[in-house]
């Protein structure tokens, strides 16, 4: 068989497919919208992709919403697979893998906070230094390594007090364990699939250290990692939490790192 | 070897180089006696004011340089408009 043929059924150079995981709890109302945001995008680029919704029981019946999309935009597109009851993000992000059909693996979160129109700078990215890992950042103004597609970062809807929150958080982390990655709590990331299996099968954290963990573990594991700047809308609809317990969890995740890798 | 063991190791070896020269035991050849005791004990103070500054200007120029982006704001509203029209002229039924 005559290799160049096999170019014929691709309707770019891009092979490689692309899946989202989307852990998702009560998000009826938004993803509809996340996953018509994310359609636009991988149709405009011509990428093959998938969706992998990982519902934890939602009350609210986003798992009925998740069935409508899959009969609009096709059952190898939007994949369901839900779990029984709250079982955490990470463990969210385990199930997930064991769907996917991709190389590439997107995770994000379903609120709007993270908009897919960033994932073509991702993408480019990791293809031009064959990145491992390519994670957006909220501080930066410019990528890293370098590519001229990308624009300033930022947030949407913080205060003074949240802004220096975050910023302490982050200039804590990054003294204590020099991640080499200017945003650590943030959770919008490609990775390549095997790397991500690799990763998440070592990392034991939850909540906002569990992603803090994963990019500590990954220059512990010797991946390469690419920042790329991404602007933050701030949960729009529901709220954003932000308490002593939090800052105290997160400085406790911290130490449990610096003793631990 | 974790990273806390790596740090606690390098202190520990400029600690004590530190201590050795503090107590005398040890002392820096060519440099005038006097002035090694006048310098030697401002330095483990000179360090923790060196830190503070940084860590202050570090997290004022983080603060400083923060972005706002409100464009991205405006832009997700029109395009969450544009998502509900669309999926609601194909059938899905939104509130």
């Amino acid at each position: 068989m005559n290799p160049f043929d096999m170019q014929g059924q691709f309707a770019t150079s891009d092979t490689h497919k692309y899946s989202v995981i989307l852990p998702t709890y009560n998000e009826r109302k938004n993803l509809p919208i996340i996953v018509w945001l994310l359609a636009n995008v991988f149709e405009k680029q011509q990428l093959a992709w998938e969706v992998i919704v990982v519902d934890d029981a939602s009350p609210d019946g986003t798992q009925e919403v998740a069935k409508q999309l899959a009969s609009l935009y096709g059952e190898d597109k939007i994949v369901l697979k839900p779990r029984a009851g709250k079982l955490g993000l990470g463990t969210a992000y385990i199930h997930g893998l064991n769907f996917c059909t991709g190389d590439f693996v997107i995770i994000m979160d379903a609120d709007f906070s993270h908009h897919p129109k960033f994932i073509p700078q991702f993408i480019s990215l990791q293809k031009a230094h064959n990145l491992d890992i390519v994670t957006g950042t909220r501080y930066r103004s410019t990528s890293k390594p370098f590519l001229r597609e990308a624009t300033p970062g930022g947030v949407h809807g913080w205060d003074l007090k949240r802004k220096l929150v975050s910023r302490g958080a982050n200039f804590l982390a990054d003294t204590v364990l020099s991640p080499g990655v200017s945003d650590l709590t943030g959770s919008f990331r490609l990775y390549k699939l095997p790397v991500l299996r690799h990763i998440i099968a070592e990392t034991q954290s939850k909540g906002y250290v569990f992603q803090m963990e994963m990019m500590v573990r990954a220059r512990a594991l010797g991946y390469t990692v690419g920042e790329v700047p991404i602007t933050f809308v701030d949960r729009i609809f529901g709220e954003s939490k932000l308490g002593a317990d939090e800052i105290v969890s997160y400085a406790k995740g911290v130490w449990a790192l610096f003793v631990g890798i | 070897m974790a990273r806390a063991h790596r740090v606690a190791l390098i202190s520990t070896f400029f600690a004590s180089l530190w201590a050795l020269v503090f107590f005398q035991i040890f002392s820096i050849p060519g440099v005038d006696k006097g002035a090694i005791m006048e310098i030697w004990p401002l330095i483990p103070w000179w360090l923790l004011v060196t830190f503070g500054s940084y860590s202050l200007w570090s997290l004022g120029w983080g603060l400083f340089t923060f972005r706002d982006c409100p464009e991205a704001y405006e832009e997700l509203m029109r395009e969450i408009s544009q998502a509900k029209d669309d999926l609601r002229s194909r059938g899905l039924a939104l509130d």
